[in-house]
C-alpha cells in the first residue's frame, strides 16, 4: 500500500463521518414513514467515475454498497457546479435506481474548478404514482404501472430550481407534500456533505483528498482480496427458486461461483427469463452491482468488521446477468418488488460460497419479507382505512458455531415491527398471537432459528387482506451439511375450527367479523447433524417450548423424561446411525420438483427459451414445463436434448392462428 | 445545631466521590475512597467517617443525594434475580421478538441479545382487554395462582406483569400484583403500567421485566444503607439520583429501581449543565471521557435535553433520560495494526486491568494513555496527585513495538495514535450532533471525567469549535450533579386520538390529571423536610399528523393544556422547524400527554473548597512532542492558575485527577469559579 497508513485511516474516519452525518440529516429531517420506520433509504459520495467510496454503516438500510454511478454521471452531458440530478429510472440510469419508488438525487462536488466528488441519495417514496396506493404491486408486469419514470434531468441547473420538472414528478405522485419533503431532506444531506468535503479540501489539498480516495478503494480493495485468495479456487454451481411464477412453476436463479486466485465471478447463465410480474432485478448487469454482492460483502464484513464499507470491496467481482434473464431484464420489465429476488438471490450466493468454504457459511433462513395489509371500513366512524399488520420474516439459518436468530433473518433485518396496542388502537382488529412458531426451525448441530407465528381477527365487514412476499411456501429453507430444512410458510384462515382452511399465496383475502388468519412463517435450516446436537441444548429447546418432545426424539434422537435428558436412551437411540453429511439438505418437495426438472433439464430450457422472442418466454416456458410434467406424470421422462424440440414444437403451434379447436365464435366471444 | 450540609456521594466503578456543600451554597470537601464493588454502601461508610474527622458530622448533614451504578451493572452482568413474567395469552415471545430490527445486518454471525426472561418462565394468562380498556376476556385469578406457583417451583425470586393495553386500563394488572402481595409476600412484584403506562407493549414490558430483573438487589442495597446511615447519624432522607436528572427518596428507589438505570451519565451532564448556568455558557456539549468511552450531551441555556429512545445495555428505555450518547474513544482504547499495516485505535480497551502499558500491570497493547505519557502530555510522577505513579519506559516499547510494524518512530506513532483516535471521535460526535440538529461550533465544549480534559481540546479542534469549559474538579461533576439535582419526576398518558376525536375538556382533564399524579409524588417525596425553593410543571404532547407514523414532542405551556388550538398551533411550528414545511389545516393527532413535575432544590455557587494555600511553585515548562516537533509546553499547577492571566498554547495544567491539555492555537484562564476557559487564538 503506498499510502500513508497513519493519513489513510484519519481519511477513512472523515470519509465515514461524512457518509454517517449526511444519513444522519435525512433520518432527522426526512418525511415519509420508509425513512423513520425502516430507514430505508440511503447516503453516498461516489468518485467522479461512479465508485462508492463513502457510505454509512450505522443508518439506512445497509444494502447500498457499489451504486453504480457511472450511469448517471455519463447520462448528463456537462456537470456544473449547484446542478442536482433527480431520477428513479432503472433503464435510463443503468441499475443505479432499482424500482421507480426509489427517488435518487446527485450533486456533482468540485474543488479547483474539477469534479472530485459526487454526492448521491436516494429515499423509498411512499408514493410515486402509478396503478396502486405505493406504487408497488407484485402483479404489476410492465413498468409503466408501477409509477412516473424520471430520466436523469436537473432539477437544480447551476443552483436554479427548475420548477417544471418538479411540477410533473410532483403532479404524478399522490403525496406530493411528503415527496417534496424527502427531496428537501436529500438536497439538506447533499450540502452537509459538499461541504464536508470542502472543509477537507481546505485542510489537505485538492491532490491529497483525490489521492486519499483512490487509496480508500483500494484499502479494501486490497483487504477483500486477500480473503478471496483463501478461498479455495474452483466453481461452484448453486439455485434456488422464486415462487408463484407463470403456472405456479417456481422461477429459478442460478449462479455459477468461479473463484480463480483474487477474483471471483458471479455467472447467473442459467437464470429464469425475465417475468410477467415485478420480480425484476434491473442490475444491467452493471459489475458489482448493489443487489446482486449483498452475500459478498457481508461475508466480507462478518470475517473482516474493520474493512472498509466502500465500492473496493467489489472491485475483485464481476458478474454476468444475461439480457432478458430475472437479474438483467429488459425494459419495460416491471421492478416494483424486486426485493423479493435479491432475498433469494443471496440464499444462492451462499450456497455456492458454501461449496467452497462449508465451515464458514450459515444455512439459509426464511428468505421472505411478508408485508400484510389491511383494508376496511372502520365500523365506528365509517372511515375507510388501509394499514400495515407487521412484516413477516421467519427464522435465520444456522451458523457453523450457533443457532440460527428466533423470528428474524438477516437479508431483511433492518424491519421493525409495529407494537400490537398500537395495531388494535389503529384498526378494529385483534391479535391474538405474536410470536415463535413452535418445532419450526431446521435441526442441526446448531439448529435454525424459529419462524414466527401471527393470528390476526378482524371484526370490519368485508376486511380485505393482501399479503406481498410470501416466499418459500412450497420449497424450504435448506439445511447445510447434514442439518435438516426449516419447516416451509403457510397461511390458514380459521385455525383450530371446523371450516379451517390454507389460504396458500394471498393476493386478495376477503374476511368478515369474527374470521381469523395464522400466518406461520419459516424456520432457519439446519447446520450440521442433529445427533450431534449437545443433548441438554435440545432439553433447553423443549423446556422453552421451541421443540417438542416428539421432535427431540425423532430428529434429533434425544430422548426427554420428565423435563431432563434421558441419557441412557438417548445414547442408545443415537448409536448406529450413520452420521449425516450431505452439503445441503432441500426438503421433499424441491427434490421431488428437481427428479424431473434436473439441472440439465432447466438449462436445455432456458438455452432454447433464449432463442425464442422475449414476449413470449413466460409463456413457452409454462407450457414447456406443463407438458414435460404430464409425460413424467405417465412415465414418458423427457430427456434433456429432447428439450429444444419440444419448444420449437410449442412455438409453431402458436403463430397467431387460433389454436386448434378454437373457433371463430369462441375467439369472438373472448 | 441545625443540619445545613449538602452530601452529594457518586459511586462509580474504581472510585466513590464525596462532594459537600453547606447552606451557603460554597463547596466546602471533596474525597475519593476507592469502591466496594460487593457492597457499594460501605464506601459511603467509609467516606462519612472522613468526612467526620473533617468536621463535618452526619448528624449535620440536611440533603444526602447519592447515585449508584449497582442497577446498571447488575442489568449488564446479567446477574440480576431469576425472574417471571406474566402475559396475555398469545403474547409469550414479546421479549424475544422485541421489535424485530437486528443491530447489525451485515454481520453473519451476530447474535440478538438474551431476554432477561428466558420463554420457560414466562406464563400466559388468559385475559384480554381491548384497545378502548374494556374487558373482552376476564381474569381467571386461580389461573393465576397456579401460574405464580410453578414459577416459584422453577425458582423464580421476581415477577414482572405486563398485559395489553394495561396503559388504558390497568385494573388486571393491578388485580394480579395484589393478589401476588398478599399471596407471596417474599416476591419481588411489580405491574408495567404501574411503572410507565405508555402504549406500546414490548418496551413498556421491558420496564417491567428490567425493574423486576434488579429490584431485589436495589432494595436490599438501599435498605442495608439507610439502615447503616441512621445507626452513624444520618437524619436525612437518602435520595437517589434518577435517569432524568432528578432525584427520588431511597423507598422510591427501592420500588422503581428502573428509574436508577441511567443515573451516573445523567448526574454528570446536571452538574455540567450546572457549571455551564454558572459560567455564563449558553449551549454546551459535554463530554465525559474516561477509559473504555466518551459520554456525549447538549445542554442549551443550562437545560440538559431529554431522549425517550435510550438504550441500556442491550434493552431500549422509554421513559424520558437525559439525553447521553456513548462514544467509543476512551484513555484505554487500544493502538493496533490491521492486515494492510492501517493503524487502529480501539474499539477495544485495556480498562482499568490491565490497564495501559504504563500501568505496568502487564498491559503490552500501547493504549492512548500511553501516547499521552510518551509525548509528555501527561507527567508519570504526578498521575493521581502522585499516588499511581507511571512507568514512561513501558509506554516507550509498547509504543515502539508497534510503530516498527510501519516504520514509525515511537513518538511518531505515539502523535499518529492521537490523531487517529480523534478522527474516531470525531467520525461518531459529528454524525450525533446532526442527529440532534446542533451544530457544534456553536457551542462550548464542557469536558470531564478523567481523560475529558486532555483530549477535549484535540477534539474542539478537529470539529472546529472554539470554546473549551474545564470545570474546576473534572472528576466530581457527578457527585455535584447529586448535590444540584432537582426532585423530578415524569408522567405519560396515551391518549391517540386526533383533534376531531376529542375535546379541549378531555385534553384538560387528562393533563389535570397528570399534575394531580406530580403534585402528590412531590408531596411524597419532600415530606421528610427536603428544602425546596420552588415547584413547577412541565407539559408536553407527543404529536403527529393523522395517519403518520411518527410522533415529535411539542411542549405546552401551562395554560394552554386545555386548548386543543394552541397546542396544535405549537404543533405545526416545531414541524416546521424539523423539516421546512407543515400543514396547518391537516388534523392532529395526540398520542402521549406528557407532565413532569420539578422541586426545585438550592443550588450551589462555589464549585470548589478553598485552596489550601500551599508554597505555589513557579509555573514551568517541559517538552512536548506535537505536530511533528518537540515543543517547550508550560506547565501549571491548577490550584495556582491566577484568575485572568491567559496561558497560550501548548501548556500542561496538572491537578490531582486529571491533566489538561492545550495545544497550540488555543489559550486557557480561569474564571471566577474556577473554571479553565479556553478559546481558539
Amino acid at each position: 500500500m503506498a499510502m500513508d497508513p497513519v493519513f489513510l485511516e484519519i481519511f477513512k474516519n472523515r470519509i465515514q463521518a461524512i457518509s454517517e452525518e449526511m444519513a444522519s440529516v435525512v433520518l432527522r429531517t426526512g418525511f415519509t414513514v420508509f425513512v423513520k420506520e425502516t430507514a430505508d433509504f440511503g447516503t453516498f459520495l461516489l468518485s467522479p467515475t461512479g465508485e462508492t467510496f463513502g457510505s454509512p454503516v450505522v443508518t439506512g438500510v445497509n444494502l447500498s454498497l457499489a451504486i453504480p454511478g457511472e450511469g448517471v454521471v455519463d447520462a448528463v452531458p456537462e456537470w456544473h457546479e449547484g446542478d442536482i440530478v433527480i431520477t428513479n429510472d432503472p433503464y435510463a440510469t443503468s441499475g443505479l435506481s432499482t424500482h421507480l419508488a426509489d427517488v435518487w438525487l446527485v450533486k456533482p462536488i468540485f474543488a479547483d474548478g474539477r469534479i472530485i466528488a459526487f454526492g448521491c441519495c436516494f429515499v423509498h417514496s411512499s408514493d410515486v404514482g402509478g396503478k396502486v396506493p405505493g406504487s408497488i404491486s407484485p402483479s404489476s408486469y410492465d413498468i409503466f404501472q408501477e409509477g412516473v419514470r424520471i430520466a436523469p434531468v436537473k432539477l437544480y441547473e447551476r443552483g436554479t430550481l427548475n420548477e417544471q420538472i418538479l411540477r410533473v414528478f410532483l403532479d404524478n405522485c399522490r403525496i406530493p407534500e411528503q415527496n417534496w419533503g424527502d427531496l428537501r431532506a436529500l438536497m439538506a444531506s447533499l450540502h452537509t456533505g459538499e461541504r464536508r468535503l470542502h472543509e477537507l479540501v481546505a485542510r489537505y489539498g485538492v491532490a491529497q483528498v483525490e489521492r486519499g480516495i483512490e487509496g480508500l478503494l483500494a484499502y479494501a480493495e486490497s483487504q477483500v482480496r486477500t480473503m478471496i485468495r483463501e478461498i479455495p479456487d474452483g466453481e461452484y454451481v448453486f439455485w434456488d427458486y422464486l415462487e408463484g411464477g407463470a403456472g405456479g412453476y417456481p422461477i429459478r436463479l442460478r449462479c455459477r461461483l468461479v473463484v480463480a486466485g483474487d477474483n471471483i465471478l458471479m455467472d447467473f447463465e442459467g437464470t429464469d427469463p425475465q417475468v410477467r410480474a415485478a420480480f425484476n432485478l434491473p442490475s444491467c448487469n452493471k459489475q458489482g452491482h448493489y443487489m446482486l454482492v449483498p452475500t459478498l460483502v457481508r461475508y466480507f464484513r462478518t470475517l473482516d468488521p474493520a474493512c472498509p464499507w466502500n465500492s473496493g470491496m467489489v472491485r475483485p467481482v464481476s458478474n454476468h446477468a444475461p439480457l432478458g434473464s430475472l437479474l438483467n431484464p429488459e425494459p419495460p420489465a416491471a421492478c416494483g418488488v424486486r426485493a423479493a429476488t435479491f432475498i433469494r438471490l443471496m440464499d444462492v450466493v451462499i450456497g455456492a460460497l458454501a461449496q467452497a468454504q462449508p465451515d464458514r457459511l450459515p444455512a439459509v433462513g426464511a428468505g421472505q419479507a411478508c408485508i400484510v395489509l389491511l383494508a376496511m371500513d372502520d365500523v365506528r366512524t365509517g372511515r375507510h382505512q388501509v394499514g400495515v399488520v407487521q412484516p413477516i420474516c421467519g427464522g435465520s439459518g444456522a451458523r457453523p458455531m450457533r443457532d440460527g436468530i428466533d423470528g428474524m433473518d438477516f437479508s431483511v433485518g433492518y424491519l421493525r415491527n409495529v407494537p400490537a396496542e398500537t395495531l388494535e388502537t389503529d384498526m378494529p382488529i385483534l391479535i391474538e398471537r405474536y410470536g415463535l412458531r413452535p418445532d419450526s426451525a431446521g435441526a442441526g448441530r446448531y439448529r435454525g432459528g424459529c419462524g414466527i407465528e401471527l393470528t390476526v381477527r378482524v371484526f370490519a365487514p368485508d376486511t380485505v387482506m393482501t399479503a406481498r412476499g410470501m416466499e418459500r411456501m412450497r420449497f424450504r429453507p435448506w439445511g447445510r451439511l447434514g442439518g435438516s430444512p426449516g419447516e416451509n410458510g403457510t397461511a390458514v384462515k380459521n385455525l383450530g375450527t371446523a371450516d379451517a382452511a390454507p389460504t396458500g399465496r394471498i393476493d386478495e383475502l376477503l374476511l368478515q367479523p369474527g374470521d381469523a388468519v395464522t400466518f406461520l412463517s419459516q424456520g432457519g435450516g439446519g447446520y450440521g447433524d442433529p445427533y450431534e446436537r449437545d443433548a441438554d441444548a435440545v432439553a433447553s429447546d423443549v423446556r422453552r417450548g421451541l421443540v417438542s418432545p416428539e421432535l427431540a426424539q425423532a430428529q434429533y434422537g434425544v430422548v426427554i423424561a420428565e423435563g431432563r435428558v434421558d441419557a441412557a436412551a438417548t445414547r442408545a437411540l443415537r448409536s448406529g446411525r450413520a452420521p449425516r453429511r450431505s452439503p445441503f439438505v432441500f426438503g421433499p418437495e424441491r427434490d421431488a420438483f428437481e427428479t424431473v426438472w434436473s439441472d440439465a433439464m432447466q438449462l436445455a430450457l432456458n438455452r432454447c427459451l433464449a432463442t425464442h422472442p422475449l414476449a413470449l418466454r413466460n409463456y413457452l416456458k409454462q407450457r414447456a414445463m406443463e407438458e414435460v410434467d404430464a409425460r413424467a406424470a405417465s412415465r414418458r421422462p423427457t430427456p434433456p436434448e429432447e428439450v429444444a424440440a419440444l419448444v420449437r414444437a410449442l412455438y409453431e403451434r402458436m403463430d397467431g392462428r387460433a389454436p386448434a379447436g378454437l373457433d371463430g365464435r369462441a375467439a369472438a366471444r373472448s | 445545631m441545625a443540619a445545613r450540609y449538602r452530601l452529594g456521594v457518586d459511586i462509580g466503578g474504581t472510585f466513590t466521590d464525596v462532594m459537600v456543600a453547606d447552606e451557603a451554597g460554597a463547596v466546602v470537601a471533596t474525597l475519593k475512597t476507592p469502591s466496594v464493588p460487593g457492597a457499594p454502601e460501605e464506601a459511603i461508610f467509609t467516606a462519612l467517617r472522613e468526612l467526620r474527622r473533617a468536621d463535618i458530622a452526619t448528624e449535620d448533614v440536611a440533603l444526602f443525594v447519592h447515585g449508584t451504578t449497582l442497577g446498571v451493572n447488575t442489568l449488564i452482568e446479567r446477574n440480576g434475580a431469576t425472574t417471571g413474567l406474566l402475559v396475555t395469552r398469545g403474547l409469550r415471545d414479546v421479549l424475544e421478538i422485541r421489535r424485530l430490527r437486528l443491530e447489525n445486518t451485515t454481520d453473519f454471525y451476530g447474535d440478538k441479545p438474551l431476554p432477561l426472561v428466558p420463554r420457560d418462565l414466562v406464563e400466559e394468562i388468559d385475559e384480554r382487554l381491548l384497545s378502548d380498556g374494556s374487558v373482552y376476556r376476564p381474569l381467571d385469578p386461580d389461573q393465576v395462582r397456579a401460574a405464580v406457583r410453578r414459577l416459584i417451583a422453577e425458582g423464580v425470586t421476581a415477577l414482572a406483569v405486563c398485559f395489553m393495553h394495561a396503559y388504558k386500563n390497568p385494573a388486571h394488572e393491578r388485580q394480579v400484583r395484589d393478589l401476588i402481595r398478599a399471596e407471596y409476600p417474599t416476591l419481588f412484584v411489580c405491574a408495567s403500567a404501574d411503572l410507565w403506562p405508555q402504549q406500546r407493549e414490548y418496551e413498556r414490558c421491558l420496564v417491567a421485566v428490567m425493574n423486576a430483573y434488579i429490584g431485589r438487589r436495589m432494595a436490599g442495597y438501599f435498605r442495608n444503607l439507610e439502615a447503616g446511615a441512621v445507626t452513624r447519624g444520618l437524619r436525612a432522607q437518602v435520595l437517589s439520583t434518577k435517569s432524568n436528572g432528578g432525584v427520588m427518596s431511597a423507598a422510591r428507589a427501592a420500588d422503581e429501581p428502573v428509574q436508577t438505570l441511567l443515573s451516573g451519565p445523567a448526574s454528570g451532564v446536571i452538574g455540567a449543565a450546572h457549571v455551564a448556568r454558572l459560567a455564563g455558557a449558553p449551549g454546551i456539549v459535554t463530554v465525559d471521557m474516561g477509559g473504555t468511552s466518551a459520554d456525549v450531551s447538549v445542554v442549551v441555556d443550562g437545560r440538559a435535553a431529554y431522549s425517550t429512545e435510550n438504550q441500556v445495555g442491550d434493552f431500549p428505555v422509554i421513559m424520558p433520560a437525559v439525553d447521553v450518547s456513548s462514544i467509543g474513544a476512551g484513555g484505554g482504547s487500544i493502538a493496533w495494526l490491521d492486515a494492510a499495516g492501517i493503524l487502529k485505535v480501539g474499539p477495544r480497551s485495556a480498562g482499568a486491568d490491565p490497564g495501559p502499558a504504563c500501568y505496568g500491570r502487564g498491559g503490552t497493547h500501547p493504549t492512548v494513555t500511553d501516547a499521552y505519557v510518551h509525548l509528555g502530555i501527561i507527567a508519570p510522577d504526578r498521575f493521581l496527585g502522585g499516588q499511581m505513579p507511571l512507568d514512561p519506559a513501558l509506554a516507550a516499547a509498547a509504543l515502539a513495538d508497534l510503530g516498527k510494524g510501519i516504520n514509525l518512530g515511537s513518538r511518531e506513532i505515539a502523535q499518529a495514535i492521537l490523531d487517529v483516535a480523534t478522527s474516531n471521535m470525531y467520525a461518531q460526535f459529528t454524525p450525533l450532533m446532526a442527529r440532534k440538529g446542533v451544530d457544534p461550533r456553536d457551542f462550548t465544549l464542557l469536558a470531564y471525567g478523567g481523560a475529558g480534559p486532555t483530549h477535549a481540546f484535540l477534539l474542539a479542534k478537529e470539529v472546529g469549535i472554539g470554546k473549551v469549559l474545564i470545570p474546576p474538579l473534572p472528576g466530581t461533576l457527578c457527585a455535584l450533579g447529586c448535590i444540584v439535582a432537582d426532585l423530578r419526576n415524569d408522567f405519560v398518558h396515551t391518549l391517540y386520538r386526533s383533534d376531531h376525536q376529542t375535546s379541549d375538556a378531555a385534553l384538560e382533564e387528562a393533563f389535570a390529571t397528570l399534575e394531580g399524579q406530580g403534585r402528590q409524588w412531590l408531596a411524597e417525596e419532600s415530606a421528610h423536610e427536603i428544602p425546596l425553593e420552588s415547584s413547577f410543571v412541565l407539559y408536553s404532547a407527543d404529536m403527529r399528523y393523522e395517519g403518520q407514523a411518527f410522533e415529535i414532542e411539542v411542549a405546552v405551556p401551562g395554560e394552554a393544556r386545555g386548548d386543543r388550538a394552541a397546542i396544535a398551533r405549537r404543533f405545526h411550528e416545531a414541524y416546521h422547524a424539523i423539516f421546512g414545511v407543515s400543514d396547518p389545516r391537516a388534523p392532529v393527532t395526540f398520542v402521549n400527554l406528557r407532565a413532569s413535575v420539578v422541586g426545585v432544590t438550592a443550588k450551589v455557587t462555589r464549585l470548589q473548597p478553598p485552596a489550601r494555600r500551599s508554597a505555589v511553585p513557579a509555573a514551568q515548562t517541559r517538552s512536548v512532542f506535537i505536530d511533528g516537533q518537540l515543543r517547550d509546553a508550560t506547565v501549571v499547577q491548577r490550584a495556582s492558575l491566577a484568575p485572568d492571566g491567559w496561558v497560550v498554547g501548548p501548556a500542561v495544567l496538572e491537578q490531582y485527577d486529571t491533566t489538561t491539555f492545550v495545544p497550540p492555537g488555543y489559550r486557557v484562564r480561569a474564571d471566577a469559579f474556577g473554571n479553565l476557559v479556553g478559546e481558539a487564538v
